[in-house]
């Protein structure tokens, strides 16, 4: 579990752009998103998401932008900025890379 | 759950509309939690109970959000520092001797704060609020040079007048964050300590323009370095390392003062206005602590009240 954990906090930045890719969205749907895709490998804590999408958003990755729902509730969605897009971009070819050069060391090798 | 929005508000430190907003987005957010675990079949005080504990400490929460924020752009850095840049420029180039430019810069520091205070006092605001503090002091210091009798009768009427003005925006400072108001207070240590090296006379306060003269560039250079000080302040996101740069930067800046008036600043004046520095960045904190617990008793009353 403290490995995963460890593994984590690397990834949750590219997680979250990942996500947030595919459609804009909110705190509460991107826990519920990321529990479901990772068919529930991934369990963000909600105490590690604001944090997390506030420094992408501070770093100009994401923007937030409130909706007013018809029972008055208030929700922040986040979307990709361009900026966002091509480090996401950049972020996916970097873990292609990483997993295929993992792959070459974990799996045994052909005999 | 009202409860754990409070203790992350109170730890939060953050501008008002930065606050009103993480503030709502956690509200929802429990809002939509709570929803599911009653959803699921627990009762109320047991999704409560778990929606606290999915969010975690209230403080390590607010912390983290709190660094996020923190950092401050290279625009807010500059504003920050220009009020120490601009008085190391008066004193570099020598500019105070004209009554012009002292006007001006009297002239832009009100209307910045007048503007910063009106705006949501964003946090470069808080090293102009501190010199906004300086004409209220020094008015002080002039009604000494009234003919006798009214200046004691002006000290009286003013001074409480002062003080009280004073009291109401440090208090409004500190409940912003107690470390604005040991930024706004920051200088003013290092100000007397140059003021102490430059009077003379048996009479206060007689200034010895020659020594001022004298004295000028490195009065220049020690706002310089207030205003690197602050800089850093900015930047930094880390509240522990904001603390240290601001502490180790004064006592520095004082050490800088007690060297460059080569032994007119003496040891016993050196050591108090320590002391007045550590006063003035300790006391905030602890008022700040003061006032948490009188908001924390209230709130705990209207809770039993409705209870």
């Amino acid at each position: 579990m403290a490995q995963r954990r460890e593994l984590m906090t690397g990834s949750t930045a590219s997680l979250l752009l990942c996500l947030i890719g595919y459609q804009p969205m909110y705190g509460y749907q991107i826990i519920k998103e990321l529990e479901k895709r990772s068919q529930g490998y991934f369990n963000l804590k909600e105490g590690t998401l604001y944090p997390a999408l506030h420094r992408l958003e501070r770093a100009g990755l994401i923007q937030g932008k409130w909706q007013v729902l018809p029972s008055g509730q208030q929700r922040k969605y986040y979307h990709l900025t361009d900026k966002g897009l091509s480090i996401l971009v950049e972020k996916r070819s970097q873990w292609q890379d990483f997993l295929t050069a993992m792959n070459l060391i974990i799996q045994p090798a052909s005999t | 759950m009202s409860h754990y929005l409070d203790s992350v508000r109170h730890n939060l430190r953050l501008d008002l509309s930065s606050e009103r907003e993480v503030i709502t987005e956690l509200e929802t957010h429990i809002e939509d939690r709570f929803q599911e675990l009653r959803e699921a079949g627990l009762s109320e005080e047991e999704a409560a109970k778990n929606c606290e504990k999915l969010l975690g400490s209230t403080k390590l929460v607010a912390r983290q959000i709190y660094e996020a924020h923190s950092q401050g752009t290279w625009g807010q850095t500059l504003l920050a520092s220009m009020p120490h840049l601009l008085f190391a420029l008066l004193f570099a180039l020598n500019w105070w001797q004209g009554i012009g430019w002292l006007l001006v810069m009297l002239g832009l520091v009100l209307a910045t704060v007048i503007y910063g205070w009106c705006h949501g006092k964003p946090t470069w605001l808080f090293p102009w609020l501190g010199y906004s503090l300086l004409p209220v002091v020094t008015a002080g210091l002039f009604l000494l040079f009234l003919p006798k009798g009214w200046s004691w009768l002006a000290i009286l009427i003013y001074i409480p007048l002062a003080l009280l003005l004073l009291y109401a925006i440090i208090v409004q400072t500190i409940k912003r964050d107690w470390l604005y108001s040991s930024v706004m207070l920051f200088p003013l240590p290092i100000i007397i300590g140059w003021f102490l090296a430059i009077e003379s006379g048996e009479r206060f306060p007689e200034l010895s323009m020659q020594r001022l003269n004298d004295f000028a560039p490195w009065i220049g250079l020690s706002f310089l370095a207030l205003a690197l000080a602050v800089a850093m302040f900015i930047r930094l996101r880390k509240r522990w390392l904001k603390v240290a740069v601001l502490l180790i930067s004064g006592l520095l800046t004082l050490g800088m003062v007690a060297y460059y008036t080569k032994g007119m600043l003496g040891l016993p004046a050196f050591l108090v206005l320590i002391l007045v520095m550590l006063g003035l960045f300790l006391t905030p904190a602890l008022v700040e602590r003061k006032i948490r617990r009188g908001d924390q008793r209230v709130s705990d009353a209207k809770g039993s009240h409705c209870n």
